[in-house]
């Protein structure tokens, strides 16, 4: 039996290291939040005049807020989807090509690419006057750029997702691969088939079980990242309805202070929604290690 | 007497793991304590090196009181089941730690050491690290590392527990001749039976966080708790 | 044949993540590349002679960035090793584990926005000490996950096996803790850097354009439609991360449970 108690917790130096974080990494986020709260209910604010529910109403009623999350949580939840599917066919066909020295590098290469460049790099491939669109000129499938599709700045989000696809697939990738290793499922497939089962029910009853049993909190993780995305709908996105953070800033730096209280709204209800997708998510997850 | 406890008792969120210890050790002796996992004997054992505060009850070594007294100060060495050996220093290194510690010049280091290596039987392997070498070898380089500062008492939490049979006899054998050469003061907690009785010049036995340390070994033996007199019956019904 | 089709999917695989870096370096080399041409008009180092000049003010830009950056990871990555060690032998762990996931996963931006009142009445707006401070509360967070699990049952016995042989606390960090975590220290460090290397939205609010980083160069030339600047100013930003992933891959990849 080993119930051990930490030495120094007495320490001078420990207590000062709990306001530290208390200071640097509690306070300014409640700080920020509070804020942000007031100023959604009117209490502070150069152009407000006291305690008011018109913006939230307001914000409530124009649909704006709630277009802006059903969309981001379609787009998100869309790119999610197909990284990981894609993610999870590499892993499962090339995993042993993978471990090639040159084609180990070119998965972390992608790492190397932050989302503004990633979009500006879509961009300059789909845009109207794109290389993609050139390449079509190039085979006389268009005569003006005009007449290429919107794949930027469009409804459908394609340039979005796109970047978010080749941002998050080699996350995803990387992380399958390090967990197929250690979970050794290369060793638990080959005990599923000699119980009997065949590689297709193999694949689909043990080896992805596994590795999603090990990465779903990540997923979910990867997921709240590109719902609260910035730089990339920024760039790519189109006016309406936009993601999430475009649009709080969008109503928060605009001109008209009388609606910036909106922006605040906004803000206050993402925080909320992601407070609430980490406690769901990480209070699930088992991080307690058992000693034998 | 040497080793002074007195009253010491500890509970763990409403359990009891220590419960009234008392005994006493003289110096140079090694009193060995037979007990099952879960009785508290690594409660206790911390408690006597400082690493854990007890809820009441008094430890006095060589007559000081050292209750109040931090662990590095008490020149009482706790040594794990697991050789816990420092990854990043090699046999050499980890030996010397506690004398380095204690600003040692390097010559004297350096004779203390080779004469420690010398004692252990692990002349050749200095400069190995504690990935390269096998069970035995790091537990005995764990032990030259306590052993080496010379402290006032060592607290051995059943040290060969992770070795085979083999390794373990040799082991206690080697635990003997050092701990007569170095005139070492120890509490030497095990689950076997057959390594309580060979280790200790006294014995106790620990059951549910109470402690009883018998007077020699006959009344060890004769105790129908300890389990030894099963074990005679077993080996005897065997040779009927 | 199966193996040629492997070879030829992971061929064109290596080509796809090639491709970006080619095509931005070529940008970044060229000029009056109009539609529908498929090569540009001119191609070679005028663009880049200009990164020396001030009127672009690239080098700067990749300087303020490099300080901040050094700063955050520095900072990040020495205080959130010691008070991840006091979080890990706390009690109330769980919780407060808990609590140091939500800053990481909130959105950067959206906190800096709701933040900037009080560092408008702090003094610290558009200033890069603001910035830096702006992105160290973002960064925090990530190393105190980052070294949560380095401390546990083992560095505790370690701890108090030195504590038995006479050692005090800064011996067992100095001789024993710091040395086993070398690793993870240096991971973290370059981890951090790149989190505040790659940073825009929190920057463009807190530095206000003020505090040019390279990220809000590249941005400023997207708005102005100058896609060659552009293209440079993401070469720039790119060359340290692919100049870490040459020399170590573990620095850039991260993992984070």
């Amino acid at each position: 039996m080993t119930i051990s108690e930490p030495l120094s917790l007495k320490n001078k130096a420990s207590n000062i290291g709990f306001i530290f974080f208390g200071l640097i990494g509690i306070l300014p986020f409640v700080a920020a939040f509070v804020y942000a709260l007031l100023y959604s209910f009117g209490l502070v604010g150069a152009a407000n005049s006291g305690f008011t529910t018109e913006f939230w109403i307001s914000t409530w009623q124009s649909g704006a807020f709630i277009k802006s999350l059903v969309y981001s949580t379609v787009v998100a939840g869309t790119s999610i989807f197909i990284s990981v599917s894609i993610a999870l066919w590499l892993t499962l066909k090339f995993r042993k090509e993978l471990e090639h020295p040159i084609l180990a590098f070119a998965m972390y290469l992608p790492l190397a690419i932050p989302g503004i460049v990633a979009a500006f790099f879509t961009f300059q491939l789909l845009a109207k006057a794109g290389f993609f669109s050139r390449i079509a000129y190039a085979f006389g499938w268009i005569t003006e750029a005009r007449q290429f599709p919107d794949l930027v700045n469009d409804p459908y989000a394609i340039g979005i997702i796109a970047t978010f696809i080749s941002i998050v697939t080699p996350f995803l990738l990387l992380l399958f691969l390090n967990v197929y290793k250690n979970e050794r499922v290369d060793e638990l497939a080959q005990l599923s088939q000699s119980l009997g089962a065949n590689k297709q029910q193999t694949v689909w009853r043990v080896s992805l079980p596994v590795v999603l049993n090990k990465t779903w909190t990540l997923i979910g993780l990867y997921f709240i990242f590109l719902l609260g995305a910035y730089e990339v709908p920024l760039i790519l996105g189109q006016e309406s309805p936009q993601m999430l953070s475009v649009l709080i800033i969008r109503e928060i730096k605009q001109y008209d202070l009388s609606r910036l209280s909106e922006g605040y709204v906004v803000a206050v209800i993402y925080t909320v929604i992601v407070t609430t997708a980490a406690v769901l998510l990480f209070s699930r997850k088992n991080d307690v290690k058992h000693e034998g | 007497m040497f080793l002074e406890v007195q009253h010491i008792v500890k509970s763990f969120q409403k359990e009891e793991v220590v419960k009234d210890l008392n005994f006493t050790l003289a110096a140079h002796q090694t009193l060995s304590i037979l007990g099952q996992s879960g009785c508290g004997k690594t409660t206790m054992l911390k408690i006597i090196g400082g690493l854990v505060k007890p809820d009441g009850g008094h430890i006095y070594l060589n007559g000081n009181l050292i209750d109040d007294v931090t662990p590095e100060k008490r020149s009482i060495v706790y040594l794990y089941q697991e050789d816990l050996l420092f990854p990043h220093l090699n046999v050499f290194e980890n030996i010397a730690f506690g004398l380095k510690i204690k600003k040692i010049n390097a010559s004297e280091t350096t004779d203390r050491v080779h004469q420690m290596i010398a004692s252990l039987e692990l002349q050749g392997q200095e400069k190995k690290m504690p990935h390269q070498l096998s069970g035995g070898q790091r537990q005995r380089v764990s032990f030259g590392r306590a052993i080496i500062t010379n402290p006032a008492l060592l607290l051995l939490d059943e040290p060969f527990g992770s070795l085979d049979t083999g390794t373990r006899a040799r082991m206690q054998d080697l635990f003997k001749k050092i701990a007569s050469e170095f005139r070492i003061t120890s509490l030497f907690v095990t689950h076997d039976l057959k390594e309580a009785i060979l280790m200790g010049d006294h014995i106790g036995y620990m059951q549910s966080g109470k402690l009883k340390v018998y007077e020699n070994k006959e009344a060890f033996i004769q105790d129908d708790h300890t389990g030894v007199q099963k074990e005679i019956d077993f080996w005897k019904a065997l040779t009927n | 044949m199966k193996a040629n089709w492997k070879f030829f999917f992971l061929a064109a695989l290596v080509i796809l993540v090639v491709f970006p870096f080619a095509y931005l370096l070529l940008l970044s080399m060229a000029s009056e590349w109009r539609f529908p041409e498929l090569w540009p008009a001119y191609f070679g180092m005028r663009n880049w002679e200009q990164v020396v000049s001030s009127e672009t003010g690239l080098i700067s830009s990749f300087l303020v960035s490099t300080g901040i950056s050094f700063s955050v990871a520095t900072m990040s990555t020495f205080i959130g090793f010691f008070i991840s060690r006091g979080i890990a032998y706390h009690p109330y762990k769980r919780t407060i584990t808990l609590l140091t996931y939500f800053p990481y996963i909130l959105a950067p931006v959206v906190f800096a926005a709701c933040l900037s009142y009080f560092f408008l009445k702090l003094g610290l707006f558009g200033k890069p000490v603001g910035v830096f401070v702006a992105q160290f509360m973002v960064a925090f967070p990530y190393a105190l996950i980052f070294f949560s699990s380095f401390w546990g049952e083992k560095t505790k016995s370690y701890e108090e096996l030195v504590a038995t042989l006479g050692g005090n606390q800064l011996q067992a960090f100095r001789k024993v803790l710091l040395p086993i975590a070398k690793n993870m220290l240096i991971i973290c460090f370059f981890q951090t850097f790149l989190i505040s290397w790659f940073e825009y939205g929190l920057t463009s609010i807190i530095g206000v354009g003020k505090v040019q980083t390279l990220t809000i160069k590249v941005f400023l030339f997207i708005k102005e439609s100058n896609f060659y600047y552009g293209a440079l100013s993401c070469c720039l930003l790119i060359l340290p991360p692919v100049l870490l992933l040459y020399i170590n891959k573990r620095y850039v990849f991260n993992k984070l449970i």
